[in-house]
């Protein structure tokens, strides 16, 4: 108790503390001399402009707008909730509430990215962004090629063995890839496909040891995976590299304007932030482990 | 084809040219194409009417715009979950890089409906707000970009809080003068812009999320149509008198959106795990309104898909319902209803679990007409992060709060005097594949509509599912056995065709494992039917399996084995299959029997994504925690009927 009282004596001596006091007896006296500004607290008036925003509502849910009972309907339940919002509010229950704290946090993110995206780039604008970011819009190398697959064997060098004389009926036409080889699942071909899909069906390592494999010299390897060895044939590659505005101007858009919403998210915070003065109390136990500055 | 058949073809082919000058396009002879190979023409990939790929997503994500999510921190939005999903790095809510090892190729973004009400308008800057001095300015000034745009909005927030703004402009932003903008517009104009035919699909999605204390009855609604359509309305919600609680109230919006936009639409529901036996009623809804043709219609219709496996626990199967069933206990949450406000009794789980929905929905489909619980699965993960995150070794939890730290496995998930679901039982889990012949919305909701889907609990092995009349070990020998298992039958989510002579249905069944994860334990097929007695059954059949282990006098199969080393957060493929495959026939078919048909693939034991914390956190694994788990998948089934 004494330890409480002690609190508040240096709450009260805080000038921010001092500060708040004033300014709620200035409100206080403001409310006692000045006329009702608006309907008093008991009084709700559902407005015309109210209820549309009702029907509104509904109608977005539905594709319609309410009928008579269903208007009724939601007018009540706008009432229920205005008299438990003004009662909720009388009663402070939204401070400190984590909930209304992050959702107003989130509209105050809204507010500023409506406000920051109003604008279609220009050509120019996108063109320079293209530019500097060439590799991020840029086709994606593609490769054609066949595979024919053998099974792992306990013994490697059995295996390899195997795949070199395969390799060699392959090379001379003496066998067709379509029946050479273990059975699999794995897909005996792929067209077009970019190291991405490779990887999806061979995994990263055989994107990466295909990729280096010239088109049109027969057949390589075997290439080693999880699932056995592989003796491939490139048959096409397409080097991909950097693609016109044309092709890939949505792309660019929207990047260009997430780039811009980022910017003018960090820019708005920055500026309302240089409306404050911060001072960060760390307690003891904190200060001694923060890091030194 | 050796030699001789290629002269065949060649002498065939040049036959057919003179014979048919005119015909541009040769196609060989089926004779002229050896025995073994299935295809009608040379290339197999001409002609092909069927995905050659599943196509890999998550059907539920939310991200900061959910009301739960944002209050455990989630700080990440759409663009993040999206660019996430595509494969780029971002930084999570914690401040931690985090990738995915690969992309997903399509996502539904999932938040719930009820968070997207109106949030406000002032950035509309239509003509009754430009007629003003002040309107005029801040329109003109935000519409520049840029520093002027920044310095124009501090300028109106600072005007509007100081009470100066001009008192005609604020009556023109009085409620009602004018279309507020909604949180589900920025959803839908993000699925727009991220949506990339081909290369990767956004699909427009939300929540509805029934809560009947504190029972879980949600479904998430996943559109085929893109703006124009979804945008012409707001998602459905719980809150009365404009939403509703109870599913039949969905079912209405559902069915007026498609008749008002002409668009299509689907719901799915998960966690009946979660729903204290209210997920899957036979008899009467939680509203007691007894189940009648309406409902079973209705749900049958609008819910082809269930979310089989997820974060908050595997719903595939429960122990106490299928106790012959040694891998049935697999991630179970079991100790009450989403929040713990009432625990969980046995009686319950017979309306909760995947297998037991599938067997009484036969049950009611000869008693009603229509069987409600027709669908197909999908595993994702309800992720309240804005990143999908499914596997184990880079599992980013449940919410923020559950970001990877050293404390997370520790922490209960939520706790109350009814039970406590543990930090460490979340669970790394699930994605959803979708056979897809294209990566477009159309395509893929088109797959899950047509039930072509399948469930796993994070890992992306590929599982074909075929059942038909007359498959044999050739087709599966075969260079392409999915051209026989869609000439012979059908694909998982199919009925079998009408029986002609057959004695038997036959299924083909084949899987290959992630190109980055654990061989393959075994293949089992799980059926259940409807008995003369009018008794749902069960039975779980082992039908391929790794290595040359043999089934035990009780037809038990031995376990795979387990290379897992705990304390280095590490297994090895010494063990299991890369793939496996076989052509299995029901020896147990009763014809006059309705019965379904699923495959189970079980991958060998690997570490579940605890053991990967406390590797990397260097922290102790609490005392009873799992940390050994097989991942799995489950495809949809395939439906018997009696003519």
């Amino acid at each position: 108790m004494r330890a409480l009282a002690s609190l508040f004596g240096r709450l009260l001596r805080e000038p921010l503390v001092q500060f708040l006091l004033l300014g709620a007896a200035l409100f206080v006296l403001y409310r006692a001399v000045s006329p009702a500004p608006e309907a008093p607290p008991n009084r709700i008036v559902v407005d015309a402009g109210q209820v549309a925003r009702l029907a509104q509502q509904f109608e977005r849910t539905w594709l319609r707008p309410p009928t008579r009972t269903e208007l009724g309907g939601l007018i009540e339940d706008h009432v229920t909730e205005e008299i438990l919002y003004r009662e909720a509010l009388a009663l402070g229950l939204e401070k400190n509430d984590l909930v209304i704290r992050r959702r107003l946090r989130q509209k105050m993110d809204f507010l500023n990215e409506d406000l920051g995206a109003q604008r279609e780039p220009s050509d120019a604008e996108l063109q320079a962004y293209l530019d500097a970011h060439a590799e991020k819009f840029a086709a994606p190398a593609r490769i054609s090629f066949r595979q024919v697959y053998l099974k792992p064997d306990k013994d490697s060098a059995m295996a390899h063995a195997r795949a070199e004389a395969l390799r060699a009926q392959l090379d001379a036409g003496s066998i067709l890839a379509t029946e050479a080889g273990d059975a699999t699942l794995l897909p005996r071909a792929l067209e077009n496909a970019s190291a991405v899909d490779i990887a999806r069906s061979f995994g990263a390592p055989f994107a990466e040891a295909i990729d280096k494999l010239p088109a049109g010299s027969g057949w390589r390897g075997p290439i080693e995976t999880e699932y056995g060895l592989h003796l491939v044939n490139v048959s096409a590659r397409d080097p991909g590299g950097p693609l016109p505005l044309s092709a890939v101007r949505p792309a660019v858009a929207r990047e260009w304007g997430a780039a811009q919403r980022a910017n003018a998210k960090a820019k708005f915070y920055a500026a309302l932030r240089e409306r404050y003065t911060l001072s960060i109390e760390l307690p003891a136990e904190a200060k001694a482990a923060a890091p030194k500055r | 084809m050796d030699s001789k058949h290629l002269l065949a073809f060649v002498a065939g082919a040049t036959l057919l040219a003179a014979a048919f000058p005119s015909a541009a396009q040769i196609t060989p002879s089926k004779e002229s194409l050896s025995k073994l190979y299935p295809g009608t023409v040379y290339s197999p990939y001409a002609q092909r009417r069927f995905p050659s790929r599943p196509l890999w997503g998550d059907t539920h994500l939310h991200t900061g715009l959910s009301v739960d999510a944002g209050l455990f921190g989630a700080r990440l939005g759409l663009e993040e979950a999206y660019r996430f999903a595509r494969g780029e790095e971002v930084v999570a809510s914690s401040g931690q890089p985090v990738k995915l090892a690969r992309p997903l190729d399509w996502l539904v973004i999932a938040d719930h409906s009820d968070a997207m009400g109106l949030v406000g308008d002032l950035a509309a800057a239509s003509p009754e707000v430009t007629k003003y001095e002040q309107g005029a300015r801040w329109s003109k000034g935000l519409r520049a970009g840029g520093q002027t745009a920044v310095d124009t909005a501090l300028d109106l927030i600072t005007t509007f809080s100081q009470g100066k703004v001009n008192k005609e402009l604020l009556t023109a932003y009085s409620p009602g003068s004018k279309i507020y903008a909604s949180v589900w517009e920025k959803v839908v104009k993000a699925a727009e812009s991220y949506n990339d035919p081909g290369t990767f699909t956004a699909l427009i999605g939300f929540e509805w999320t029934s809560l009947v204390k504190g029972n879980n009855l949600h479904r998430n609604v996943i559109f085929r149509d893109g703006a124009e359509k979804a945008g012409q309305v707001v998602p459905y919600t719980t809150q009365a008198p404009i939403g509703s609680t109870d599913p039949l109230d969905l079912y209405k919006w559902l069915e007026n959106y498609e008749k008002k936009t002409g668009g299509t639409v689907l719901a799915l529901a998960h966690n009946g795990n979660l729903s204290n036996g209210l997920m899957f009623p036979v008899d009467a809804q939680y509203t007691g309104r007894k189940l009648d043709k309406r409902y079973v219609q209705e749900r049958a219709k609008w819910e082809p898909m269930y979310e089989a496996t997820q974060i908050k626990g595997d719903g595939e199967a429960h122990p106490l319902l299928s106790p012959d069933d040694a891998f049935a206990d697999y991630e179970t949450w079991d100790v009450g209803n989403l929040d713990l406000s009432e625990a969980k009794t046995p009686e319950m789980l017979q309306y909760e679990y995947t297998r037991e929905a599938l067997k009484n929905g036969l049950l009611l489909e000869q008693r009603l007409g229509t069987n409600p619980y027709k669908f197909g699965l999908v595993g994702s993960t309800d992720s309240h992060t804005g990143l999908s995150t499914a596997e184990e070794d880079n599992f980013f939890g449940k919410h923020s709060g559950t970001e990877p730290s050293a404390e997370r496995m520790k922490h209960p998930f939520t706790k109350t005097k009814h039970g406590e679901f543990k930090g460490w039982q979340t669970v790394a889990s699930g994605l959803a594949a979708v056979w897809a012949h294209e990566n477009t919305r159309e395509s893929v909701f088109d797959a899950m509509a047509r039930k072509e889907v399948y469930a796993t609990t994070g890992t992306r092995m590929m599982v074909r599912f075929f059942g038909g009349w007359s498959y044999s070990k050739d087709d599966l020998n075969s260079r392409q056995p999915a051209f026989r298992g869609y000439e012979k039958g059908v694909p998982m989510g199919g009925d079998l065709p009408g029986r002609k002579n057959a004695a038997a249905p036959t299924f083909m069944v084949y899987a290959l494992r992630d190109p980055i994860g654990a061989n393959l334990d075994r293949i089992q097929i799980v059926k259940g039917w409807l008995d003369a007695s009018g008794k749902t059954r069960e039975k779980v059949y082992d039908v391929a399996w790794s290595g040359d282990r043999k089934p035990d006098a009780k037809g038990a199969l031995p376990p795979v084995g387990n290379t897992v080393d705990v304390k280095n957060a590490n297994w090895t493929n010494t063990i299991g299959a890369s793939e496996l495959g076989t052509v299995w026939t029901d020896p147990d078919f009763k014809p006059n029997e309705r019965a379904f048909y699923y495959a189970r693939v079980l991958e060998i034991p690997t570490p579940r994504w605890i053991v990967y914390d406390a590797f990397r956190f260097g922290v102790e694994i609490p005392q009873g925690a799992k940390t050994i788990g097989q991942e799995r998948a489950y495809t949809s089934p395939i439906w018997y009927t009696p003519s």
